[in-house]
């Protein structure tokens, strides 16, 4: 068992999954964690700022960089070496959550791979 | 068609700090809009509302603080509609004189020698006179609950002139033919006691009738037992609830949601990362929320079961719906602590202490 790790959201598995490539903006946030979810997850922007907010005070994820593209100015984000860790350690809890739970399911019906 | 959904989104916005990133998240918004769209969804819009008071609150990293500046606002809210109630009873008009309840009752009573009617000393009375300094120990110690709406009226003692259940038939009779809206009666066996051993049928009964015309409501208790030593009818008039109380309690009560919420949110910034003021005021803010939800989970479920086990042609007013004033003592104990947590909150952060960290700009 993986200890000492605060289990994360769904959302915010998902939008460090998203950083961990490379910095993103608003948008590129939602497109990718929609990729990412295989559509399942389609982050709002209010949802997805306030995550930030929060990823950003606890300084999993800092700011990157500005661009202007069509006189907007897009603000990027990256994930910080302490978000780099944190996301780290939480794939490790859920590789080993998913691993107990596939030799469970494997003991039961023999067939399933 | 961006245009107008970019003023729409502006407009959300607005739930936003005027520090926070509103054209970052303007930018985001118009590029996560679909082709063709030109107002906001009703999922976005309370997303962003509900996100914009979220980020109002200037504490992203904690999970709690929504769910107790939800819990403040809330209380802060209804206590101050509570309070706006009072204030939109002062437009009620007063209650009718002597005389001229005299006459009304004589109108629905004919025949009946009602006596002790005299004018009402104010429209809100505790032990028959109006509020004042001196019953300060009365409100909070115990016997807030005198405090009530005053009403004009009289009693008839002794023999009555006519048997109870005439009384009654006759003055329901005359209530309808001068306009009034009569209840369903309420009938009480007087000395509690229902089945073996008591005989039903052998116990006197007080039967109250209440109707409403306008503005005044009558309340009429018959007792079914005449002797020369009891009062055989007690009949008296109040005002119903004047309109401008609705409007009152709902101004007074958002009023009072947003500004119980700032607070809660500015007081929650100027503590966050102060480990000994911040424990204080914390436990200040539990206790306010105790002293003032308990009363109120108390006192709604009866209210609510009174209001169905009675007729009332006017609810009774909406600080005894939250306990008040009969349980005053903790509605003051927790603003003496709100009070002293909003003073401790703004002393000053010192200097050796480093503010905590917040999210970019």
């Amino acid at each position: 068992m993986i200890r000492g790790v605060k289990p994360m959201r769904e959302p915010t598995f998902l939008i460090l999954t998203a950083l961990a490539g490379c910095p993103r903006h608003g948008y590129g946030i939602v497109q990718e964690v929609k990729a990412l979810s295989e559509g399942r997850v389609s982050l709002l922007t209010g949802t997805l700022y306030t995550a930030l907010d929060r990823l950003a005070a606890e300084e999993l994820v800092e700011h990157d960089r500005d661009e202007e593209v069509d006189g907007r100015v897009r603000h990027y984000y990256r994930l910080t070496a302490r978000g780099l860790t944190a996301l780290t350690a939480e794939t490790a809890r859920l590789r080993q959550l998913t691993g107990a739970a596939e030799t469970r399911l494997r003991a039961l019906r023999p067939g399933i791979a | 068609m961006t245009g107008a959904l970019a003023r729409r989104y502006r407009r959300l916005l607005f739930c936003y700090p005027r520090a926070h990133r509103r054209d970052e998240l303007l930018a985001t918004l118009i590029e996560a809009a679909p082709p063709g769209r030109s107002r906001p969804t009703v999922r976005e819009a309370a997303n962003l509302i509900r996100h914009g008071l979220r980020a109002r609150l200037g504490r992203p990293a904690s999970r709690t603080v929504a769910a107790w500046a939800v819990l403040a606002a809330i209380i802060g809210g209804v206590f101050a509609a509570a309070f706006a109630t009072r204030a939109g009873w002062e437009t009620a008009e007063p209650l009718p004189r002597a005389g001229q309840t005299r006459a009304m009752l004589a109108e629905i009573l004919p025949g009946q020698d009602l006596r002790g009617i005299e004018d009402a000393p104010a429209m809100f009375v505790i032990y028959g006179h109006p509020l004042g300094w001196d019953d300060a120990n009365s409100m909070l110690f115990g016997d807030g609950g005198e405090y009530s709406l005053a009403s004009v009226g009289g009693a008839v003692d002794g023999i009555p002139v006519r048997p109870p259940q005439e009384t009654l038939d006759l003055a329901r009779q005359r209530l309808r033919e001068t306009g009034w809206t009569v209840y369903r009666p309420i009938v009480r066996n007087m000395y509690g006691c229902i089945g073996p051993p008591c005989d039903s049928s052998a116990i006197p009964t007080d039967t109250t009738v209440v109707a409403q015309r306008g503005n005044t409501t009558l309340t009429l208790q018959v007792n079914s037992e005449s002797t020369t030593a009891s009062t055989f009818l007690t009949a008296s008039l109040q005002r119903a609830t004047p309109p401008a109380v609705y409007p009152f309690a709902v101004g007074g009560g958002l009023a009072g949601a947003v500004v119980a919420f700032l607070l809660f949110g500015w007081a929650s910034r100027r503590t966050d990362g102060r480990r000994l003021a911040g424990g204080v005021v914390t436990t200040l803010f539990g206790a306010t929320m105790l002293l003032w939800w308990a009363p109120t989970l108390f006192a709604v479920p009866l209210m609510v079961q009174h209001h169905l086990d009675e007729p009332h042609p006017s609810w009774h007013p909406m600080w005894e719906w939250l306990g008040q004033p009969t349980l005053s003592l903790l509605f003051v104990v927790g603003g003496g602590c709100v009070l002293l947590g909003l003073g401790l909150a703004a002393v000053p952060r010192p200097r050796t202490e480093a503010a905590p960290t917040t999210a970019p700009s």
